[in-house]
């Protein structure tokens, strides 16, 4: 079996199921505009900080965000114990893989499409095609890494637990480097094409390591 | 007295060696007064956590690769070791910069760096205690531990690639006098020694702990559930 056709069928059959459903990305539209209010009235944003507050928001809600994304994705094949049956066919395991972490990316970039907007909204700071590069790129490899722990942790007692502790830490160098680039972009000191580099970089080498794992946590 | 008990005695024996090296060999630092004496066994012991780390990746490889069960062992138990070693790094590095800094804590790279390192190991432990024990816990910590390690380099260069408040590195650098370069030299030889037995008898734990619930021998499980003969 071609694995990338694998691959496009399991992404097309998890968005269709979201299409269908309509359950993860209303949820985390709503949870995100939820935190940038939190952020709001947290931080006391005014029109002289906003540019050095919303960078902050805007990482601290696609993080957490990013961690429900994937965390539902493997959920719904645990409760309907579909993972088993797909893991039964002689599709290789690292392109059901491929396929559910590209179907979660596109959720979350549709959240992100929610996100950025709203961030500018509300706290005026400039909506630029620099800032979504940034956070596109970054959500590259931040997906490939949640996804892989979120596979694993799909059968494991304690996963709401597990998730983030695992993910978290192994996201910090992408929003380290992604938040230099965000700031960057909203008008603070930093170099945004450094910044950039050090995210693309991050992405190729988790995405080598994501794809060598990915064999190990899925094939039981 | 067993050889692990044997081996625990001589690792605390050159420990205070080196702690008497440390305190009566090694001159005052002309700048920082006595508080640099934290130097010799602060950076021992991240280059034990550092080495024990690799305990972890090459146990983890090892297992993904033929599911040796004495593999996993070793990255149990370089993982446990390593977090504790971090731990001592991570506090001595406070109070040490509290007096020549003026705060327990700086987000530089460096502190950055290990801090992550610390919480990635330490998640490691708790996937070992959280995931189902035998291959399951095996094959997620061996993935953990694998993904974990690129932190390891990134905090060692982050001297070279940021601007850190964390001083760059001394020993390669010969900014040390021979004295000071003599005690900590000796000194991380018996730190990496200490790690090496705490892997040690933590591995013989780990074996016994094995053996008690056979988690790695279906065959012996299968004949443990087997009922009673009838009589």
């Amino acid at each position: 079996m071609n694995p990338f056709r694998v691959a496009l069928a399991v992404a097309r059959k998890d968005l269709r199921s979201e299409w269908r459903t309509r359950e993860v990305v209303p949820a985390l539209a709503q949870f995100i505009i939820l935190a940038l209010l939190i952020g709001n009235f947290g931080f006391q944003v005014d029109s002289r900080n906003a540019a050095s507050i919303a960078p902050g928001i805007l990482w601290l809600a696609l993080v957490f965000a990013g961690l429900v994304a994937f965390g539902r994705t493997f959920a719904a094949e645990r409760e309907q114990a579909s993972l088993e049956a797909m893991l039964m066919t002689p599709a290789s395991p690292v392109a059901i893989f491929a396929g559910k972490a590209v179907a979660a990316s596109l959720l979350l970039i549709a959240c992100e499409a929610v996100m950025l907007p709203a961030l500018s909204l509300f706290f005026g700071t400039p909506f630029s095609a620099d800032v979504v590069a940034a956070v596109l790129i970054a959500t590259v490899g931040m997906a490939a890494l949640g996804c892989l722990f979120a596979a694993m942790v799909a059968r494991v007692r304690a996963r709401e637990l597990l998730l983030p502790l695992l993910t978290l830490p192994l996201w910090i160098p992408f929003i380290i480097a992604g938040g230099q680039a965000v700031q960057s972009a909203m008008g603070l000191p930093g170099s945004y094409s450094e910044a950039i580099s050090l995210l693309i970089d991050f992405d190729i080498l988790f995405l080598v390591l994501t794809s060598l794992a990915a064999r190990f946590v899925l094939d039981e | 007295m067993n050889r692990y008990e044997r081996a625990a005695i001589g690792a605390v024996a050159l420990m205070l060696i080196a702690g008497a090296a440390i305190f009566f060999y090694a001159p005052t630092d002309y700048l920082q007064g006595p508080v640099q004496r934290i130097f010799y066994l602060h950076v021992s012991s991240a280059i034990a956590a550092f080495g024990c780390f690799a305990v972890v990746l090459v146990g983890g490889v090892i297992y993904l690769r033929n599911e040796s069960p004495a593999a996993d062992r070793f990255a149990r138990s370089g993982a446990l070791v390593g977090v504790v070693f971090t731990t001592v790094t991570l506090v001595m590095g406070m109070l040490w910069a509290k007096t020549v800094w003026g705060a327990f804590w700086v987000w530089d790279a460096r502190l950055t760096s290990t801090l992550v390192l610390w919480i990635i190991y330490a998640g490691y432990l708790l996937v070992r205690r959280l995931a189902d024990p035998g291959r399951q816990a095996a094959r997620f910590a061996a993935v953990v531990g694998i993904f974990g390690f690129v932190d390891v380099p990134v905090v060692h260069f982050s001297v070279t690639w940021w601007t850190t408040q964390h001083p760059g590195p001394v020993i390669i650098n010969d900014a040390l006098p021979p004295q000071m370069l003599a005690t900590f030299l000796f000194t991380m030889a018996c730190t990496v020694v200490l790690a090496a037995v705490m892997i040690a008898i933590r591995y013989r734990i780990e074996t016994l702990v094995d053996e008690r619930e056979q988690l790695f021998d279906p065959a012996k499980v299968l004949v443990a559930r087997e009922p009673e003969p009838v009589q």
